[in-house]
């Protein structure tokens, strides 16, 4: 791997030998930066979920299999079996995929109209659209949270306007109630399923257009209108010219937003009933919270991390297939 | 069917700003409650956040201590990698920039729980250093993404010719490369700074409870109910991303930045 021999494209007749060392030595100055700060957290996380808890507060590095047995079948196993950490990873991707979903299938029309508009319109919309996927988790779960609530959200409106009463009269109250969405006299969205997954996928929502961007600002306008002449409807033209054009970022958005909701925690603590709670705050109580089993909780974080990493990978395996099919 | 259209845009971007417009709205209230309509409207609000409490100002300060620390540093670190890939585009120079972008594209949660374990043994679990540290290797990607943007439009002849005259590489880059990147590496810079400033959950790992940035602190409210102060806050964070997003779209080229098709322009 030394400086000479490696192709240079640009540098080689820039490249003087002397510069060499020096080169050498910056080189090794980045490899240590990046394996100590971008990877060592994730080798520690590994390592200390095969440590061992001590009673009390600490734990001590071991290698014991004990956090993940705890974690698919449970403390007490083999005598009694416990699923609730299955159940918080399935609630983890439930949300994940259902609010990446939806995210994606908004954003595209969204999208595509955005990238017909002019380039300043399409700036103004950029900053806009940026300035939303920055703001912080707790800023959305804040506004969200006075939009939903009981005294002065969405259940207060409808009750004001009548529709609450209306629901009641059809018979469509009861629905809402076995979907937790009402309490006996009150639409309620807090704590509800539709509550989380609205949040979540708002707050992904602006990185969808981000991400669907690209592709979609380089689509061949020409093709397009060639369809149109040839009196395709508009409809079919975005079902036979558009979308299997951008079917690969269209598969791979969804795949990375669901990557990124799969940690999210604010909105879910809020949100989310008590039963239906994902990883991600287990990860916290372990770590941080209550229960104090810091060995367990890095087996969870790991768990998510494969989950992640299959995830991506998996993306890349269907991206290369079928790019290498289209 | 442009009406349609025209609807769909007006209705999306309703629903985007809808819980922001609510969120700034109520730091109006005058009662400690957070309601909408606001009731009592005050600007008082903005002088608790600002000036009179010290919880909020000294949450203020935090946060932007470790975004100006954390962007100037992913800067730093983001430079030389992204330089490497371009010079010399072999293989090494590849993993070692996309081990650099890794946290940022893996779950936060589990990036934060590593850090708050590493900064454990090596010292530093709850000061501020560690987290401008821990900030600038999370948002490593973005300057990271900026500037390979920025470095693939340089014109290689301009190089080649530099060379041919005799310049060195590294009076290549200080008269060449560097003057045309400026943009790239500012963008890339308060891209990272903006989302610094709204991070949370590394943040909630690494402080360990020993500081406050203003997210924590919202979130460390939480379970007393929200309060208009905070709104105050979230007027402050949106207003500054909007500032910095408009700068980048005004001095750089945000459709470019974006990945934007270069033809239309």
């Amino acid at each position: 791997m030394s400086s000479i021999e490696a192709p240079a494209p640009a540098g080689r007749a820039l490249r003087v030998p002397a510069a060499a060392p020096r080169a050498n030595m910056s080189r090794i100055a980045l490899w240590a930066i990046v394996l100590g700060l971008c990877v060592m957290p994730f080798v520690l996380v590994i390592v200390i979920s095969f440590g061992q808890k001590i009673e009390g507060a600490a734990w001590v590095f071991g290698f014991t299999p004990e956090h993940y047995l705890r974690f698919f079948v449970g403390a007490s196993w083999p005598e009694t079996t416990t699923t609730l950490y299955l159940n918080r990873l399935y609630y983890s991707i439930y949300y994940a995929v259902i609010a990446s979903v939806i995210a994606v299938a908004t954003a595209f029309p969204f999208t595509y109209f955005m990238t017909r508009m002019s380039r300043a319109a399409q700036s103004r919309w950029l900053v806009f659209l940026l300035a939303t996927l920055s703001l912080s988790e707790v800023f959305i779960v804040m506004g969200w949270d006075i939009l939903l609530s009981n005294r002065s959200g969405l259940p207060m409106l409808l009750r004001e306007s009548g529709v609450t009463g209306w629901l009641k009269e059809t018979g469509w109250f009861d629905v809402l109630r076995e979907w937790g969405m009402a309490n006996p006299r009150d639409v309620k969205f807090k704590t509800s399923v539709f509550a989380t997954i609205l949040t979540m996928s708002y707050l992904v929502w602006p990185y969808a257009v981000i991400l669907l961007y690209p592709a979609l600002s380089r689509l061949d306008q020409s093709t397009v209108e060639a369809a149109r002449t040839m009196g395709a409807s508009p409809w079919a033209v975005v079902r036979t010219v558009v979308l299997p054009t951008v079917r690969l970022p269209l598969i791979g958005t969804v795949f990375l937003l669901f990557v990124f909701l799969l940690g999210t925690y604010v909105s879910v603590t809020v949100f989310a009933e008590p039963a239906k709670q994902t990883l991600a705050i287990s990860v916290y109580e372990s770590v941080r919270g209550s229960t104090l089993n810091a060995p367990f909780g890095a087996a969870q974080s790991v768990i998510l991390l494969i989950t992640a990493g299959l995830c991506l990978w998996l993306g890349q395996v269907l991206v290369n297939r079928q790019g290498a099919r289209g | 069917m442009k009406a349609l259209v025209h609807l769909f845009m007006g209705l999306a971007a309703l629903v985007i700003a809808l819980p922001i417009l609510v969120v700034c709205a109520s730091a109006l209230n005058g009662g400690r409650s957070m309601v909408f309509p606001p009731q009592d409207p005050t600007l008082m609000r903005f002088v608790e956040f600002f000036v009179s409490e010290p919880v909020w100002r000294g949450a203020l300060l935090n946060s932007i201590l470790i975004a100006f620390g954390s962007a100037t540093l992913a800067v730093l670190i983001a430079w030389p990698l992204a330089y490497g890939v371009w010079k010399s585009g072999s293989g090494a120079s590849k993993i070692v920039a996309g081990l650099g972008a890794m946290p940022f594209a893996l779950p936060p949660i589990v990036f934060g729980v590593g850090l708050g374990f590493m900064w454990g043994f090596a010292g530093g679990l709850g000061d501020i250093w560690s987290g401008v540290v821990s900030h600038a290797v999370l948002f490593l990607a973005l300057p990271l993404v900026t500037v390979s943007i920025g470095l693939q439009s340089i014109d290689r002849a301009h190089l080649d010719a530099a060379a041919t005259m005799g310049a060195t590489e590294a009076v290549a880059l200080r008269t060449i490369i560097l003057p045309q990147m400026v943009p790239y590496t500012l963008s890339g810079f308060f891209f990272a700074l903006v989302l610094s400033f709204n991070e949370f959950i590394v943040m909630f790992f690494v402080s360990a409870s020993g500081y406050a940035t203003v997210t924590l602190q919202i979130f460390n409210s939480l379970r007393n109910g929200f309060t208009p102060t905070m709104a105050v806050a979230a007027i402050t964070f949106i207003a500054v991303s909007v500032a910095v997003f408009t700068l980048i779209a005004r001095f750089g080229d945000l459709p470019r930045l974006m990945g934007a098709d270069q033809s239309k322009t």
